[in-house]
């Protein structure tokens, strides 16, 4: 009988010498987070499914594989860490204001944590969308504040260098193509920004007429007529879709502006201390985070980050290779009053673009139908998500 | 180097047109015959010294090199770009190529409350998601080109496609049952390369619209 390697869709074996880079990748990522003082949490695979439903957006709810036990407990394959690791946590925690009924918080605060392994969400059938994909991530729960947030997003740019880094400047070295600067390794990029700070924008677009769900999603697309339209006369909406900050921060309003200015003057401190990493404030990438309640309402879910966010971005990839921010409601919805802020990578995608490299145009002039299939070829489309 | 993403077929004819009143000449893409990626000496997006590629794609395969930032930016249709799902910047809808996504079939034919059908369509993920919002049910079936022969030949009850001018509709004695979407070609950036050229990218745009081709 002939045995099939057929996997199922979205899955993908690492066989030689892509698992040896696999492991290494993450070895050394786990070894800048035991330097940097975080503790290792192994956690389950299977959970309940029913703690979760409250946190869950219609579209995280299509991601679950969730099934039915024999013993009959509906149970889901894990997702994402953080929650489940939350759940965990909170009842150890200092209780929130609402009279949970608790004993004394019997973990010590702050903790430092990091975890890796797979997750399983469901995607749609697309190329480089993978359904399984292995993460490594980390958080820190009981610390509120900038110092929270200096700490870890400086933690996130060390595992950005440590992680990705190495492969990059690897593949520089060999980098042998005539035209550098179409072959070059494009730079690690960053993108920062604020849950909420367009909230005011979005509310006074509403009371022009906006759909402000359909407008923030407008503002991510960077859907310049969409914007235009409801845009007020200072024109800070496509100042942020054009700039990713408007000239004057001001415009975005007192309490977000005080925010911004802060996040810029963050940005640009760790600018100097990570210079292989290139920082970039952009409020529109956000603009869908949003926490003003009549927001929330219109667009049926609230941001799950309170603060800071950021994504990393490695060479063209659209998708982002890592991603985290301040989520201390999460641990406020599960019962805790703790601030929390934390981030994950994905080490699929980390590796999917190890070279961060374009195929230049070969000579003569015009390449034939082959060429543009290599090109698609040698991106490796079957990985990341 | 910038490397921009053009369709083929209906989609060309304006996005040429755009790019040229928007400054980008765009040279000899008509004479190239079958030559998929050139490069245009001389031009680019505004920026001094630096390289423009073309490459022409199919306008199904156009998001996905976007996407996977082998090309920076592009011109695809807004039908295609929702049936991809792909994760792109959507800034400007070009004001020419303009089409409808429209149900069609014989006359009488848009399916009462409660009917189960078949549809017809090369757009599958819209036409479930169009399906799921209706009071009918529908089988889809999956085709890749002629769809208006479904149904002629009775393969499905009603078909989802791009309507332009109507009249291979009429000269076949089908209808536009119905209007899902206004479809534009619009214009696609990949988030990485909008943060690295943002400010060719944003002047490209200016100009397109100072131009009136986009909006």
């Amino acid at each position: 009988m002939k045995i099939s390697a057929d996997l199922p869709q979205g899955v993908t074996a690492l066989l030689f010498d892509t698992a040896r880079r696999r492991r290494g990748l993450e070895a050394r990522m786990v070894a800048t987070l035991e330097e940097r003082g975080f503790a290792e949490v192994v956690l389950p695979i299977v959970d309940y499914a029913e703690p979760y439903e409250p946190l869950l957006t219609p579209a995280s709810r299509g991601e679950l594989y969730r099934f039915v036990d024999r013993d009959g407990e509906l149970l889901a394959l894990r997702a994402d860490f953080t929650p489940l690791l939350a759940r965990l946590l909170a009842p150890s925690l200092p209780a929130g204001g609402d009279g949970h009924d608790r004993p004394a918080p019997a973990l010590d605060l702050p903790q430092r944590l990091f975890y890796r392994g797979d997750v399983v969400r469901y995607e749609e059938e697309r190329p480089g969308r993978q359904r399984e994909f292995y993460q490594v991530g980390a958080e820190l729960v009981g610390v509120a504040g900038e110092e929270a947030e200096r700490e870890m997003l400086a933690t996130f740019l060390t595992l950005l260098e440590a992680g990705a880094a190495p492969d990059r400047e690897a593949a520089t070295d060999r980098e042998a193509a005539p035209d550098r600067e179409a072959g070059a390794v494009p730079p690690v990029r960053v993108v920062l920004g604020l849950a909420g700070a367009l909230d005011p924008a979005l509310l006074a677009a509403a009371r022009r007429g906006a759909d402000p769900a359909a407008l923030a999603a407008a503002v991510a697309r960077r859907e310049r007529g969409t914007v235009r339209r409801w845009d007020g006369d200072d024109g800070v909406l496509l100042a942020v879709v054009e700039e990713g900050v408007p000239a004057d921060p001001d415009l975005l309003g007192e309490e977000a502006s005080r925010r911004l200015h802060r996040l810029l003057a963050l940005c640009d401190e760790l600018d100097e201390e990570f210079p292989r990493v290139e920082l970039v404030v952009d409020l529109a990438e956000f603009a869908h985070q949003v926490l003003d309640p009549a927001l929330v309402d219109a667009a049926g879910e609230r941001s799950y980050y309170d603060g800071l966010v950021f994504r990393a971005y490695l060479g063209h990839l659209a998708l982002p290779a890592g991603s985290g921010g301040r989520y201390d409601s999460l641990f406020a919805r599960l019962g805790a009053d703790v601030p929390a802020v934390g981030f994950s990578f994905g080490l699929e995608r980390l590796m999917a673009d190890a070279t961060g490299r374009r195929r230049t145009r070969p000579s003569p002039v015009a390449a034939e139908v082959e060429d543009a299939a290599e090109l698609v070829a040698e991106r490796g489309l079957g990985v990341g998500r | 180097m910038i490397r921009l993403a053009l369709p083929k077929g209906r989609n060309l004819t304006p996005t040429l047109a755009a790019f040229r009143a928007a400054g980008v000449p765009l040279s000899g893409l008509e004479d190239n015959g079958r030559k998929l990626w050139m490069e245009l000496p001389g031009e680019g997006l505004g920026k001094e010294g630096e390289r423009l590629e073309v490459l022409i794609l199919k306008d199904k395969d156009l998001p996905l090199y976007v996407e996977y930032g082998i090309a920076d930016l592009g011109v695809v249709g807004t039908d295609v770009l929702e049936e991809s799902g792909a994760e792109l910047l959507v800034p400007l809808r070009l004001t020419e190529g303009l089409s409808r996504l429209s149900l069609i079939g014989y006359p009488g034919a848009l399916p009462e409350p409660g009917a189960q059908v078949r549809i017809a369509t090369k757009y599958p993920r819209i036409a479930r998601r169009l399906v799921a919002q209706r009071p009918w049910g529908a089988e889809v079936v999956e085709l890749s080109g002629s769809i208006e022969l479904a149904p002629m030949l009775e393969l499905a009850e009603v078909a989802l496609d791009i309507v332009q001018t109507g009249r291979t509709l009429k000269e076949n004695g089908l209808t536009e049952l119905e209007t899902v979407t206004d479809v534009a070609p619009c214009v696609v950036v990949n988030r990485a390369s909008f943060q690295r050229h943002r400010p060719e990218v944003n002047a490209l745009l200016e100009r397109m619209e100072d131009a009136g081709v986009a909006a």
